[in-house]
């Protein structure tokens, strides 16, 4: 088969459609507000304008945090002695810069000997938990995902 | 509030308070239009509860 009736077979058989190449810019700037949520609760939301959400998740994972730290609950710290302190740190962080709050905000220290102290630590796992999904559904949305 | 033991709630509030929240979460992350956000945060509380309730009652035999 010469050149020229290969090229011309080439051009004659449909090629497949090449999928676009991915946006780049986009995904970062989808990661960017994922972290900006995960530091500052509700900020990824309300850097893409979606204010309901923004407040709900800010307010929700704020009043978890109070709380939980009001009902003594146990804020793990990175050196934990087994991997359920581990989890727990882990869960805690997902809060973020309210970690640290809640760290600023411990007086009595912790009690989960009595089971106010065993609730609030939940609560204080739940809001890391529910933070960490509310980024991730920042993430989403900004990449444009239905949301 | 209790000076020693902080903040004290009942279990039954804890738990209200829990389902509250996340329901009031899960709706607003979950659904866009209004209607269907209350629909959505009446649904999941009032399953919060049922499971919660209903997983106490299967606990109550071996409670004791």
């Amino acid at each position: 088969m010469s050149e020229e009736t290969s090229q011309a077979v080439q051009e004659a058989v449909p090629q497949p459609e090449v999928a676009p190449a991915p946006k780049a810019p986009r995904e970062g700037l989808a990661l960017g507000l994922a972290v900006a949520a995960w530091i500052l609760p509700g900020l990824g939301h309300a850097l893409q304008r979606m204010w309901g959400r923004a407040l709900v998740v800010f307010v929700g994972v704020g009043l978890l945090v109070v709380v939980g730290v009001s009902m003594r609950g146990n804020i793990f710290v990175s050196r934990g002695n087994d991997a359920f302190d581990t989890l727990g740190y882990l869960a805690d962080l997902g809060t973020g810069s309210f970690y640290f709050v809640a760290r600023g905000m411990e007086r009595g220290g912790t009690d989960v000997s009595h089971a106010n102290g065993d609730y609030g630590t939940r609560f204080l796992a739940t809001a890391g938990v529910l933070n960490l999904l509310a980024a991730l559904h920042a993430y989403e949305a900004a990449r444009g995902r239905k949301a | 509030m209790n000076g020693l033991h902080g903040l004290v709630l009942t279990h039954f509030q804890a738990f209200l308070l829990f389902a509250a929240v996340i329901s009031v979460a899960f709706g607003f992350l979950g659904r866009r239009q209004p209607k269907d956000r209350v629909k959505y945060i009446l649904w999941s509380f009032f399953l919060f509860l049922l499971v919660g309730v209903g997983i106490g009652w299967a606990m109550y035999p071996f409670s004791r």
